[in-house]
């Protein structure tokens, strides 16, 4: 029984054919892209605002079409190797959600927030590339829109579970479904040939020591994703606090010290992410 | 009214017993245009088509001595004579059956009753689409050396300025060595497509990008952004590039191996290089002339083991 759920599932997942977003960076992406004068740059750094946008790009810039899947992990490269035609027409095709629900504004800035932290915390840890980090703490909670679009009755049911017994939404998703988004990310991963290291901190970043080949990037969005619950900045859906992993920073190389020095520069650089306001002018950006 | 959609006069064999349809096609066109041979007879053909193969061919399905599909198939399974485009001809009866596209390898057909205009229209669109599939390369899709040379002659000829820039890749053979031949096409791809959007760029420029081969790519700009081209191609590069080795090589900065000898040898991770020659007050006579300068000018740059370019600062 629960297996037939799975692969039905796992089916409507990937059969997602629009993956819609929030209105103010679409709008924000569709002025720019309509000068073609408009910097890659320009571009790059408002799709890497947006999960949504960023992993519809990173979709398509891997898809075999292309002749290097699982090689491109920056938004940047991306748009360098799909052109202004192909960006164009990505944003063109894009839909926003017809319902704007608080939940998903608060999922946009978690997500962002993550990203941010997550680039950060490589920073910290003086890994290389830490712009992909940044990628992989955005998409780390991708499971979960999908999931609201594929599955918007299960996705109804796994909210009612965190409002009534309290749960994680980890954890109401293995309640409700039987598996959590990370599952989800994987699916999406392989199915869309995302590059190995950031289909390891999608399906990993709750269990980072169970990362099998690329346990750094999942500590780092795991720990991004610490760092964005504890400013209570955006919402993934709960609004409980994870378990951070000593296993993370073990496998970071960093101390407690080393993520004091994080949080401070999250603080002093939220106010740059936080200005993306997500919903419509007159909405408050809420907290679902 | 008459486009020019053809560099030069385009033969054409047309096999049918059925004069006709040979007076329909000898009016259609100006003789300089296309000039059409017609044979009644398929095999006689046959000799004709493989000593002095046409840039297209109309077989029509009434010739009694084979079929339409027998004379394509013969044509077709030689691959020196497979990109000679083939137009059936048909009757309204041979539509009765379906028809076997995957063994049949014609290019298009008609079916009578059809107007001259229809007739001349197929053609048109036939020729012009096999120029586009024949050169284009295999794995990049990019315009090949045909087409290279007939831009830059053409350009030659109109005694435009361009600048003409020759990019190549170091440290490739030692790359396709370790990682084998699939991991050396993604990175002619990704290098196909970072040349490519580079150039396309440059809105409202005229522009060119063709593949020559191999890790062998050309691009035409006009002169005066020539070398902000090049500045942006390898920029572009040597950002991407690294993404293309596993992590151990990218973390050493490039490939470490033992060759025959026993030798430990190192080889950088790849570069770009970038040769560029300027067409200014009509110097250039001849597509001859701007590749041997620009080969001389990549042994320069060729000397840098890193990404860079050279202008041939004599010409601009």
């Amino acid at each position: 029984m629960e297996e037939d759920l799975k692969t039905s599932a796992k089916g409507q997942i990937l059969s997602i054919r629009d993956l819609p977003t929030l209105p103010k960076v679409l709008d924000e992406v569709s002025r720019l892209v309509q000068n073609p004068n408009t910097s890659i740059e320009a571009i790059a750094k408002v799709i890497a605002r947006d999960q949504v946008l960023s992993a519809k790009v990173l979709k398509m810039v891997n898809s075999p079409v292309y002749g290097f899947p699982g090689r491109i992990s920056s938004i940047q490269h991306s748009l360098v190797l799909l052109g202004f035609n192909v960006i164009r027409g990505v944003i063109i095709s894009t839909s926003v959600f017809d319902i704007m629900s608080s939940t998903m504004v608060g999922l946009w800035e978690h997500s962002v927030g993550c990203a941010l932290a997550t680039g950060l915390v490589a920073r910290q840890a003086k890994l290389k590339d830490p712009e992909e980090y940044s990628v992989c703490g955005l998409l780390h909670d991708l499971g979960k829109v999908v999931a609201a679009v594929q599955l918007p009755e299960l996705h109804k049911a796994v909210g009612e579970a965190v409002r009534t017994q309290d749960l994680r939404w980890f954890e109401a998703e293995k309640a409700v479904l039987g598996f959590g988004h990370d599952r989800i990310n994987a699916w999406l991963a392989d199915h869309w040939h995302l590059p190995p290291t950031i289909k390891e901190a999608m399906s990993s970043h709750h269990h980072p020591e169970r990362a099998q080949r690329y346990p750094q990037h999942a500590a780092a969005a795991h720990v991004g994703d610490f760092i964005v619950r504890v400013f209570e900045y955006g919402n993934g859906g709960d609004d409980q606090a994870v378990p951070l992993s000593p296993q993370a920073l073990k496998i970071l190389g960093i101390s407690l010290s080393d993520l004091d020095v994080v949080l401070d520069g999250f603080a002093e650089n939220l106010s740059e992410v936080s200005g993306v306001t997500f919903g419509p002018e007159d909405a408050v950006p809420g907290k679902g | 009214m008459s486009l020019k959609l053809f560099h030069r006069q385009q033969r054409g064999i047309l096999l049918s017993p059925d004069p006709e349809l040979a007076a329909l096609f000898l009016g259609l066109w100006d003789n300089q245009e296309v000039e059409w041979t017609v044979i009644t007879q398929g095999r006689r053909a046959m000799e004709v088509i493989f000593n002095e193969p046409p840039d297209i061919l109309i077989v029509d399905n009434r010739l009694d001595d084979m079929p339409s599909a027998e004379v394509a198939g013969i044509v077709k399974s030689e691959n020196v004579y497979r990109q000679l485009p083939v137009i059936l001809c048909l009757d309204q009866r041979d539509m009765q059956d379906e028809w076997n596209w995957n063994e049949i390898e014609a290019d298009d057909f008609l079916v009578r009753p059809f107007t001259g205009r229809e007739a001349k229209e197929r053609v048109h669109l036939t020729l012009c689409r096999a120029s586009r599939a024949m050169d284009a390369n295999p794995l990049t899709k990019l315009p090949g050396n045909t087409s290279i040379i007939q831009r830059i002659q053409d350009l030659i000829d109109r005694q435009d300025d361009f600048a003409l820039a020759y990019c190549d890749l170091d440290y490739f053979k030692s790359f396709n060595d370790k990682y084998g031949f699939s991991r050396g096409d993604e990175v002619l791809m990704m290098t196909a497509r970072v040349i490519v959007n580079i150039i396309r760029g440059f809105t409202g420029r005229r522009t060119f990008v063709g593949h020559v081969g191999g890790d062998d790519f050309v691009f035409i700009v006009p002169a005066d952004i020539a070398e902000e081209a090049c500045q942006r191609v390898v920029a572009a590069f040597d950002d991407i590039v690294p993404h293309f080795y596993d992590s151990d090589d990218r973390e050493a900065g490039g490939i470490i191996s033992t060759d025959r000898q026993g030798e430990v040898r190192t080889f950088p991770l790849m570069a770009v290089s970038i040769a560029v020659v300027f067409n200014t007050d009509g110097r250039l006579k001849h597509f001859g002339e701007a590749s041997a300068i620009a080969m001389g000018l990549k042994k320069k740059a060729k000397e840098n083991p890193k990404s860079c370019y050279v202008l041939d600062r004599r010409t601009e």
